[in-house]
């Protein structure tokens, strides 16, 4: 054990100081889509995206629904000067509208019963974790949280084995039918104030799986989320950030577009 | 290509003559045969009775609606297929009657696609899980039931273990996976090659790069396309640095278990190491979207000189900590003898990668049927005898430094003066063939179908699903405690066998 130990110390500190200090994702890291220009867009633009995150409305407004998105690269490839991968690896939001990118007014406001609470739970945050049928990565990255990188529990995250205990569940995947029923248990028997949170591009919309087959579609098919964390998968320092905002440590930042 | 048709011939000429099988033309290391459905049962035997491993069945419609048993044999995958014309409903004589290994794959062609085999003795329903439904089998044990998943204790994927128990010893066990069951086979279907890669690179997101390039091999000897050295070489590299990750994971998983915490830190550190080289090569920390049929979309972006400065680094640190890790009594005392698999039972069940390779199965597609990059790197197969869960993390041990070997070399052959990243694949054509890699878990084989350019029909045998089919044999002598430990000692993934 003291070999162990003195292993450990030999190793020094390798802990992010995120939320403090920001985390600059590496070059070319591909975190996120932009668009680059929103004028002036042909309809056709939307049929390069195979999950349908971009839209272009009747005056030529490009949007792109980064809830949709899985980061597959095939509008950046074929139109670059409209589309591009943004190297950051926050992508949180607290309402699915607010995923949508360029933003617009009159968004509906975040629900915030956790956030609200969050000083009463006094940095002991308890995390549940709920696979509802997610391609593996995104438990992967969860499982980062806790490791040396990241150490969420400096934060006061720790993660719980029962949902009785939990103050928020992390969902991955869209939802499969056998998983429906266990989801709405697992969010039934957490004790208020709670929070969902929804891990990865097909927790939020279904992904390429899509929604109404065998998978249902996003987790607030079936559920309320309080914080969407897009990405296939999103990173350790984005589902961070989105612990950050389902807790009320972090005020949203505007997205930029 | 002339070693693939010698084996060809090799097979052919082997085979018995009461096989009643035609050979039909295949891309190379592929041996067709057909059949008829009366036929189909006796030449699988005839086949394995010749040292044939089942991979799996499935339903074709290239070049006719058809009923294909894939097997490996000798350095080929022997495709055995029965036309189904005017067979209705599908029907041929059971494999599973005297095949474990084959079990799985009918109750899949039954529940899912109406086959009925002839024999096949029904049991509960695998695609369609249920939580709620517990099962007690053993009779007059004093024991009880425990449905562990399909929600587990920590960040597990959702499987369920019916485990049945009196407290102590784990007389039987009850592996339930297809909750995660998305219907991906089906949404390959009229994509065109390039974008139907990201399906697969999302059935199981832990062998992404596997999964890209068993997808994009088989796209690629269908239309009878050669992918370019230069992106054989970087599929190489991204599928080890896969393979490392992976069997990281394993080990770390079985410190956390036994509380080995700063072990785990450990572990956990290396294998976040090798994410982040993933990342600075690919812009993706699972190496997304890089691998397409025809070759790769673009070179790593980062320089040969500090991806081999991070491989040494990770050689390093790895050393020490394997050391440490084998040294220490309290982390190798609970995987010693646990979870033992003889190597028949490995064999019955046709398991693949480090399950089958801790039970001396020397059995690696890499070097059984030698694909892209392998066919030119020196490649050695780790087995272990013991057949324990400490074999299998030896395993992949020996494996992790067997990762960095080969990615030595393939970073030597990335010297070469060669940029080329992909052959554009002839347009409208059409094409079936198989195409394999080895994944962490083991050998994974994809059928695809391609008709005029678009995707048409895809089947995977995920190498978890076929390790899964044994998983409830691996407690002969283990109490509840060691359940863990065993289970990660498998390291499979429930996205990849539920698809």
């Amino acid at each position: 054990m003291l070999r162990w130990m003195l292993r450990g110390l030999g190793r020094g500190r390798v802990t992010t100081r995120y939320p403090e200090r920001p985390e600059v994702a590496p070059d070319g890291f591909q975190g996120r889509v932009a668009v680059l220009d929103p004028a002036g867009g042909q309809p056709e633009l939307a049929a390069l995206c195979p999950t349908g995150a971009i839209a272009v409305d009747g005056g030529g407004r490009v949007r792109l629904d980064r809830g949709r998105c899985i980061l597959c690269g095939e509008c950046v490839r074929a139109a670059p000067e409209r589309f591009g991968f943004e190297s950051r690896y926050e992508t949180a939001a607290r309402s699915r509208a607010a995923l949508v990118v360029p933003q617009q007014r009159g968004d509906e406001p975040p629900r915030m019963a956790l956030g609200q609470a969050a000083a009463a739970l006094k940095r002991s945050v308890h995390v549940r974790h709920i696979d509802c049928g997610s391609d593996g990565c995104e438990e992967w990255e969860i499982q980062a949280l806790w490791n040396p990188y990241y150490d969420i529990q400096r934060l006061g995250f720790f993660l719980t084995a029962s949902p009785r205990h939990a103050d928020v569940l992390l969902a991955t995947g869209g939802v499969t039918a056998p998983m429906r029923a266990p989801l709405e248990r697992t969010w039934q028997v957490m004790p208020e104030p709670k929070a969902l949170v929804a891990v990865g591009t097909d927790a939020c919309s279904g992904g390429l799986a899509g929604e109404g087959g065998p998978v249902a579609g996003g987790v607030d098919r079936v559920l309320p989320v309080d914080v969407y964390v897009p990405g296939s998968p999103p990173s350790p320092i984005a589902i961070m950030h989105g612990l950050l905002l389902a807790v009320g440590l972090l005020g949203e930042r505007r997205p930029a577009a | 290509m002339s070693d693939s048709t010698s084996t060809v011939r090799r097979i052919e000429d082997g085979l018995p003559d009461h096989l009643g099988a035609v050979p039909e033309a295949g891309p190379a290391a592929e041996v067709r045969l057909r059949v008829t459905t009366l036929g189909f049962e006796r030449a699988a035997h005839v086949l394995r009775a010749a040292g044939a491993r089942f991979i799996t069945l499935l339903l074709s419609d290239t070049p006719e609606p058809s009923l294909v048993g894939a097997f490996a044999l000798r350095g080929a995958l022997v495709a055995l297929r029965a036309p189904l014309a005017g067979v209705e409903p599908v029907t041929y004589g059971a494999l599973s009657q005297t095949w474990p290994a084959a079990r799985w794959a009918e109750q899949e062609l039954v529940e899912r696609f109406g086959v009925r085999p002839v024999g096949f003795a029904t049991a509960g329903p695998l695609t369609s899980p249920d939580a709620d439904r517990i099962e007690r089998h053993l009779q007059g044990l004093d024991g009880f039931t425990i449905p562990y998943g399909p929600v587990r204790s920590g960040v597990f994927e959702a499987i369920q273990f019916q485990i049945e128990t009196g407290g102590e010893t784990v007389p039987a066990v009850q592996t339930r996976p297809f909750f995660k069951h998305r219907g991906l086979e089906r949404r390959f279907a009229g994509l065109p090659s390039d974008r139907a890669v990201h399906v697969a690179e999302r059935v199981a997101g832990t062998a992404t790069v596997a999964y890209a390039s068993a997808f994009s091999q088989a796209v690629e000897r269908a239309l009878g396309v050669a992918p370019t050295p230069s992106a054989e070489r970087w599929r190489a590299v991204y599928a080890e640095l896969e393979r490392m990750a992976a069997h990281l994971d394993v080990i770390a998983k079985e410190a956390e278990t036994s509380a080995l915490h700063v072990g785990q830190a450990r572990f956990q550190i290396l294998k976040e190491q090798v994410t982040r080289l993933r990342a600075r090569l690919t812009g993706s920390r699972f190496a997304r979207g890089v691998i397409v049929p025809g070759g790769v979309r673009f070179e790593g972006r980062l320089g040969l000189e500090d991806l081999l400065r991070g491989l040494d680094a990770l050689e390093r640190e790895l050393v020490r900590d394997r050391r440490l890790f084998l040294a220490t009594a309290s982390m190798t005392d609970r995987l010693i003898g646990s979870g033992r698999l003889p190597r028949e039972l490995v064999e019955e069940y046709a398991a693949v990668g480090p399950v089958a390779r801790g039970s001396g199965v020397s059995t690696d597609a890499r070097h059984e049927r030698p694909y892209g990059d392998y066919r030119r790197l020196g490649l050695q197969v780790v087995t272990h005898r013991e057949g324990d869960a400490m074999a299998r993390v030896n395993v992949r041990f020996g494996e992790l430094l067997e990762s960095l070997r080969i990615l030595r070399q393939s970073v030597d052959h990335l010297r070469r003066n060669e940029h080329e990243l992909a052959t554009p694949l002839p347009p409208g054509a059409s094409g079936a063939a198989f195409g394999w890699a080895e994944a962490p878990q083991g050998e994974l084989v994809i059928w695809v179908e391609v008709r005029e350019g678009l995707v048409h029909r895809v089947h995977i045998a995920s190498p978890s699903l076929r390790n899964w089919a044994l998983f409830h044999h691996a407690f002969p002598r283990d109490v509840l405690t060691d359940f863990a430990f065993i289970e990660h000692s498998f390291g499979l993934t429930p996205a990849g066998a539920d698809r």
